[in-house]
């Protein structure tokens, strides 16, 4: 489970988080939506202990992200898309983070597998395909078999029947019991993969509820989406 | 068993990604190349010297080469965690030990643990090598288990580490690979330069010099005089290497990711 209460963050003048509260359970996938610089991304980085929020809480499994024993095992994450030196394989990408968690590195072996590098696992990442990029990021999130995930925008890169796949996989880490929060800017998309949504936007929380009550408040989900999030929305960029 | 993570398990990561990275060995082998040209050229160019060079002289200059080796071990500790800012892994890293001076430990001990035996190494090729170039030449040789061969090298292979400890810190401090080298090459030629405008005012600082200290105190056989002693020197660079990793701890745990 996750707990975000309070959580606010502020770059120079822009509030890019506003005082946002909301609890992620386990046992569905839930949607983290947002038009493109709502602050989703800033969400996560704080709940992961990443970036500091000037006020609030976050707690992953009752604990803040610093506070867990083996990060790794507890939660699995994937921020950026191509987040790998070019010049290291994918195998020992995964060996290092493996390594620093205790897993073991048949771990390592496994993931690739799972996400279909099994043969391109010693090959260096600056050669990977987008796709390949993406799916690399998901074996990250998976190498600790941990019972939290967080996925920020993990469809981007695949092709369809790697968001298929996706689709599929969350569905069954879901199913077993699993919390898994995924973010995304389509709605479409959310749409296929999420049971609840957490709906926010420049920073403010508009909605925390399943995704059919969701649709029930316009003729289509997209048209409740964008009247929900109809303002003009400012782009700051990314920020460190 | 351990019941968290800890600074074994983060040794082993650094160590996995310090050896996965091809430009470690190149850099690495690249230093032993300048050292042994090094010593191999003083080597060659005192064969025929007149007067003939006492056997010191070729000792004092066998280890020319750490002035080149020095900028490969800094690149290769900025390499360590400004290389992790520029492909984006610093997050990774973090995300497996929110601790983050325990990583910038870990980075330290795989990085002193890599850089001093490859130096140590280094250094002894070079002083071989000039006492090969010698051989059947007027200058007499000189024993590598000579004491003071033996100081050049512990003094020199401690100074190299230093210098990519500092690299570590200043990886840490400027965050850019790019960014972090040109200071760090700044700061070593930098001061030489300043110090060299003050006369005997600047002599008194440039003791402090790293590029001095490694001319006149740790390449040598007895220090110049006035300048500091092997031991000292090697104290100075150790304290410089403390701090950059001091500052790199607390800001890499201040600032967000």
């Amino acid at each position: 489970m996750i707990e975000v209460n309070g959580l606010a963050k502020r770059y120079g003048t822009t509030l890019a988080v506003d005082r946002l509260s909301f609890t992620v359970q386990a046992g569905v996938v839930t949607g983290f939506l947002g038009p493109n610089g709502s602050g989703k991304s800033t969400t996560l980085r704080m709940v992961l202990g990443l970036d500091r929020p000037d006020a609030g809480t976050a707690r992953i499994g009752g604990l803040p992200y610093a506070g867990l024993r083996w990060p790794l095992r507890e939660v699995g994450a994937l921020l950026e898309a191509r987040a790998f030196h070019p010049g290291r394989s994918a195998r020992a990408h995964l060996s290092a983070l493996a390594a620093s968690n205790r897993i073991p590195d048949s771990r390592v072996t496994q993931v690739l597998e799972l996400v279909g590098l099994a043969d391109a696992g010693n090959r260096r990442t600056g050669a990977y395909s987008l796709g390949m990029a993406a799916r690399l990021g998901i074996a990250v999130a998976l190498l600790g078999d941990p019972p939290v995930l967080l996925l920020d925008e993990p469809v981007n890169g695949l092709d369809p029947e790697g968001i298929r796949w996706l689709r599929e996989l969350l569905g069954s880490l879901a199913a077993q019991g699993r919390t898994v929060f995924v973010s995304s800017h389509l709605i479409g998309e959310m749409l296929l993969i999420a049971q609840r949504l957490v709906v926010i936007r420049q920073g403010r929380l508009l909605a925390d509820e399943s995704v059919a009550q969701f649709a029930s408040r316009a003729p289509s989900v997209e048209d409740a989406f964008l009247a929900l999030t109809a303002t003009a929305t400012t782009y700051r960029g990314g920020q460190r | 068993m351990r019941t968290t993570y800890g600074l074994g398990g983060l040794v082993r990561m650094e160590w996995i990604k310090v050896r996965s990275l091809r430009s470690t060995w190149w850099l690495l082998v690249m230093t032993w190349v300048a050292m042994l040209a090094g010593g191999l050229g003083v080597g060659l160019g005192y064969r025929s010297h007149t007067p003939v060079a006492p056997a010191t002289q070729i000792a004092n200059n066998a280890l020319a080469g750490a002035v080149l080796g020095q900028l490969l071990f800094g690149a290769l500790g900025v390499l360590m965690v400004g290389g992790e800012y520029s492909a984006g892994t610093m997050r990774s890293t973090v995300l497996a030990a929110p601790r983050r001076a325990a990583v910038l430990a870990a980075k330290a001990t795989v990085c002193t643990c890599v850089t001093l035996p490859v130096a140590l190494l280094g250094c002894l090729m070079a002083h071989a090598a000039a006492q090969l170039a010698i051989t059947s030449s007027p200058v007499s040789r000189l024993s590598l288990l000579d004491g003071r061969v033996v100081r050049t090298v512990l003094a020199t292979a401690l100074y190299l580490t230093a210098v990519a400890l500092i690299g570590l810190g200043l990886g840490a401090i400027i965050r850019h690979a790019a960014g972090a080298v040109g200071a760090l090459f700044a700061g070593i030629v930098i001061p030489m330069i300043i110090a060299g405008m003050f006369g005997e005012a600047g002599i008194a600082v440039s003791r402090f010099v790293p590029m001095m200290m490694l001319a006149n105190s740790i390449i040598v056989t007895a220090p110049v005089s006035g300048t500091l002693s092997a031991a000292a020197a090697v104290a100075v660079m150790t304290s410089y290497a403390v701090t950059g990793l001091t500052i790199g701890a607390v800001l890499l745990r201040r600032r967000d990711v």
